[in-house]
């Protein structure tokens, strides 16, 4: 029931609603309906997930690296986070510009900067043959180590963010009265700190998984095309192969995946944690 | 400021909220330059009521008309009417002369007729010296003031009042009290407020409806709904009252009598109900006097003093008697016949007028 | 008051995370000002040919001047329909809008690839592809989530009762718009534009697919500087962008405390 005096506000909704089915609902929903007509109509393409072992081993692939790159990011930004909810009001406002920071620098910059220090001749190698440690420059990057260690990187802000939400929503004195009752720092942790703070960790693992399943440029630039995650490997079929039946198709499981995951831990956390009340 | 009051009609209101009622079928007409108070507890649908009044809420059914003419369909901004809301609702980012401006500049008056009208408003408020500062600025009671020269700046044909005093502490309650009837004394306008302080409704209003569950129980000038309430709830929620129960034994001229238990009980009025059925007095706590020895009235009855207190100008006490329950009785403190004190035996003497029959309308989940 | 600290432990791993997250980005600095002719850090003098270099090519400065206006033009389109949207689903506040406001987080849910490979194809068909207008539609509307975040976190502090006292008031939908709720959510709405602007000037994956020769964004040419061939001047150009993004970010930090007095 739409009342006449609502109508001016429905008329605001309007232009954003409007750009966003024309210029972005359409193209998607057109995505997801190309992955069952071509080449040929039918479900084809998706027989491919169970037939082609290319197919299955990209899946694997992207399903290893964002397990890792996931529990990685959990554990670091876990880490930041305890250290940031207890620290002074004016040394939290370092801490969160040190995580800031770098959220809001351009991916490009992170993936270029990881390039000028792993790579063969990059500083770390030279630093380490330069100090005898090692003879033979180590392979870091333009390989799966390489992968993991750019996506940690740019996937620990975003770890950091509902994590940290959540701990600053636990009442410092409750710490304090455990500590009172004898508690030592490790079962304060263990027994109030860690359970108070799990949503903030579910919320955050969700976040970081869903990012990670489906991002392209990181995994471009530092795997060097030898490790294929989803994201590239659907480019690769569009632009250089013209697969578009099966590009789609895997865009589509990526699509499938990223919602189920979001609908199965929606019951569990409040999204709102997830992509937050506020902007970063 | 003109005093051109507009008269304003509610016919059979109605607001659900899928199944709830807010408000049930509500008629109710306010004069011109009428001051109307509607009066009841949280959720009895006043506030409800008066947000379909400035079309805030769209009812469910039934009709609003200003000077005779339908405005239920009419958006609030083409309505006419000022509002001081609860809270009061200032521009935080405007001054106060900003503030009051307001209705003005939206009307697209010119900045010198705007200008004239803004000091003219604080004037009447007694606030020209503060035209420029902001809202956060002000005390509460300043505060109030400017929200009623922002509803009144523009001569809007009704000033609605939503709980307009609630914000305050209780001595500059008082003050403001008198400060608002003198206000719509001076510029006869018609008011409706809102509110859930019996006081407040009392002393301000030419005329008082009381709600409860979105029902329009009884309206009246405030000494009528005070001294005749037609039912449990309002001789209840309108100051403090006991309530005898009992049934009718005898019609008498001028009146009846009602026994409970060995009482027999005189009430006046105008006619009788069936013998046999039961009714419910109510009698205010100070409508009783204690009676010395051999005193008679025409209403008696005897009990003990089971709890009493000193409140200054008078004391309460509970007496318990054997078929009425514990009744409240007050008496002036400076010429108390008795000095109270647990377990005296007293005997409650009134006269048959003092007392009115009520209609029993509270259901177990209003006792508390 | 007593008050509980982390141990020794925790507040060491803290600081290798924070250096984790800082030194590399950091080390493009020094190596932006080497006095070699390759990738390295500075070995006698510290130089700042390598921005000389940029600042002297006209394709650094076509592509750096490209993408600032598309980003005005999104940051425009994200803002204008960001900012009503979220006032319109805060105002009506009812299923409906809460699905709306969902319908508006997609872009930042669905990975970018997948919007991109749609709009390769979409774009295809409306003339758009190459063209200045397809990429700041398309980071327009991708940047329309920033706003609508910002823009409703600034409306959840808006005082609902102050827009009835605007209507109540006589003020049409326009007039409330402008004199009340537009000046108490304007931080809100700047710190929006800051991100969406941030978000198109840093856009990539889509530029990849929608965009070949007539359209060569910053982000296009420093992937293909990577890419091909990794020369100092490449240092110089990150260090320029993380100058510029920090800048952005303070701006909107000095934008917060403001409204947060």
């Amino acid at each position: 029931m739409m009342r006449r005096q609502d109508v001016g506000w429905w008329l605001l909704i309007l232009p954003a609603f409007l750009l966003m089915t024309a210029f972005y609902v359409a193209p998607i929903a057109q995505v997801l309906a190309i992955s069952f007509t071509e080449p040929t109509p039918g479900l084809g393409n998706y027989e491919r997930l169970f037939t082609s072992e290319s197919v299955q081993r990209v899946i694997v692939t992207t399903l290893r690296i964002c397990v890792i790159t996931t529990s990685l990011s959990l554990l670091l930004g876990y880490v930041l986070s305890y250290r940031i909810a207890l620290a002074s009001p004016s040394a939290q406002r370092w801490w969160i510009l040190a995580v800031l920071v770098p959220l809001w620098i351009s991916v490009l910059v992170r993936a270029f900067a990881w390039v000028t220090l792993l790579r063969r001749q990059g500083l770390v190698n030279e630093t380490l043959i330069g100090t005898g440690l090692i003879s033979e420059p180590l392979a870091l990057v333009w390989n799966e180590f390489g992968i993991v260690v750019g996506m940690v990187h740019y996937m620990v802000p975003y770890a950091v963010l509902p994590m940290l939400a959540s701990m600053r929503e636990i009442d410092p004195r409750l710490l304090a009265a455990a500590r009172g009752l004898g508690a030592n720092r490790l079962t304060i942790f263990g027994r109030i700190f860690l359970p108070l703070s799990l949503p903030g960790l579910l919320a955050a693992g969700v976040l970081v998984f869903i990012f990670t399943l489906g991002f392209y440029i990181t995994p471009a630039l530092l795997g060097g095309g030898k490790t294929l995650m989803v994201a590239e490997w659907i480019g690769l079929q569009i632009l250089d192969l013209l697969r578009w039946g099966l590009g789609t198709m895997m865009a589509t499981v990526l699509v499938v995946a990223i919602l189920v995951t979001l609908a199965i831990f929606s019951r569990l956390v409040d999204m709102k944690r997830v992509f937050g009340g506020g902007g970063a | 400021m003109s005093a051109a009051g507009h008269a304003l009609a509610l016919r059979g209101l109605s607001k659900r909220y899928g199944s709830f009622t807010a408000v049930a079928d509500v008629s109710l007409d306010v004069g011109q330059g009428e001051f109307l108070t509607l009066l009841g507890p949280s959720g009895s649908g006043k506030t409800t009521i008066l947000m379909c009044i400035a079309g805030f809420v769209e009812p469910s059914e039934g009709a609003i008309l200003l000077d005779g003419r339908d405005i239920t369909a009419l958006p609030p901004e083409r309505r006419d009417f000022g509002m001081v809301f609860q809270g009061y609702a200032l521009f935080p980012h405007m001054t106060v002369a900003e503030n009051v401006a307001f209705p003005l500049r939206v009307r697209k008056l010119g900045a010198a007729e705007r200008e004239a009208k803004v000091r003219a408003a604080l004037d009447l408020v007694q606030l020209s010296a503060f035209g420029e500062r902001l809202p956060r600025q002000l005390s509460g009671g300043q505060q109030q003031r400017v929200a009623l020269a922002r509803a009144l700046v523009f001569e809007p044909a009704l000033l609605l009042l939503d709980e307009p005093l609630s914000a305050l502490d209780k001595k500059l309650r008082a003050e403001l009290q008198d400060e608002l009837k003198a206000l719509h004394r001076r510029i006869g306008r018609t008011f409706v407020n809102v509110t859930h302080d019996q006081e407040e409704a009392l002393s301000l209003s030419d005329r008082v409806a009381i709600l409860n569950h979105g029902r329009l129980i009884q309206q009246g000038a405030p000494a009528e709904l005070y001294e005749r309430p037609v039912t449990r709830f309002v001789a209840d929620f309108l100051g403090k009252s006991n309530f005898l129960a009992g049934t009718v034994q005898e019609a008498l001229e001028g009146g009846f009598a009602i026994g409970a238990g060995a009482t027999r009980i005189l009430q006046a009025a105008t006619s009788t109900p069936p013998i046999g059925t039961p009714v419910l007095l109510s009698l205010r706590p100070e409508k009783m006097a204690l009676l010395a020895e051999g005193e008679t009235a025409e209403n008696a009855v005897a009990g003990t003093i089971a709890g009493w207190s000193y409140l200054g100008a008078g004391y309460a006490l509970n007496v318990a008697t054997p078929d009425f329950g514990t009744l409240r009785v007050t008496l002036p403190t400076w010429n108390a016949p008795i000095a109270p004190r647990e377990g005296l035996e007293v005997r409650l003497g009134w006269s048959s007028a003092a007392s009115v029959p009520v209609l029993d309308d509270v259901s177990p989940d209003d006792a508390a | 008051m007593m008050s509980f600290q982390p141990g020794l432990f925790a507040r060491g791993s803290a600081w290798v995370v924070a250096m984790y997250l800082l030194l590399p980005i950091s080390i493009i600095i020094p190596v932006s000002m080497t006095d070699q002719r390759f990738l390295s850090l500075p070995k006698e003098a510290l130089s700042l040919q390598h921005y000389a270099t940029v600042l002297n090519s006209p394709e650094w400065l076509g592509s750096i001047w490209q993408s600032f206006l598309i980003a005005v033009v999104a940051t425009g389109i994200a803002v204008l329909a960001g900012t009503l949207c979220a006032i319109g689903c805060w105002r009506l506040s009812r299923r409906s809008t809460n699905l709306i406001r969902a319908l508006m987080l997609l872009p930042i849910i669905i990975p970018s690839i997948v919007y991109a490979i749609g709009l390769y194809r979409y774009f295809a068909g409306l003339d758009l592809l190459d063209r200045f207008m397809g990429v700041a539609i398309a980071h327009g509307v991708t940047g329309i989530p920033y706003v609508v975040i910002t823009v409703s976190t600034a409306l959840a502090a808006f005082d609902p009762r102050l827009e009835q006292a605007a209507r109540g008031m006589g003020a049409s939908l326009m007039q409330t718009l402008r004199w009340v709720i537009l000046p108490r959510i304007t931080p809100g709405i700047l710190s929006g534009g800051i991100f969406a602007f941030i978000h198109s000037w840093d856009e990539l994956v889509i530029v990849l697919f929608i965009a070949s020769r007539d359209v060569f964004t910053l982000p296009r040419r420093i992937w293909d500087g990577i890419n091909e061939n990794l020369d100092p001047a490449m240092a110089a150009v990150a260090v320029l962008l993380v100058v510029f993004t920090t800048a952005l970010l303070l701006l909107d930090l000095a934008l917060r405390r403001r409204r947060a007095e």
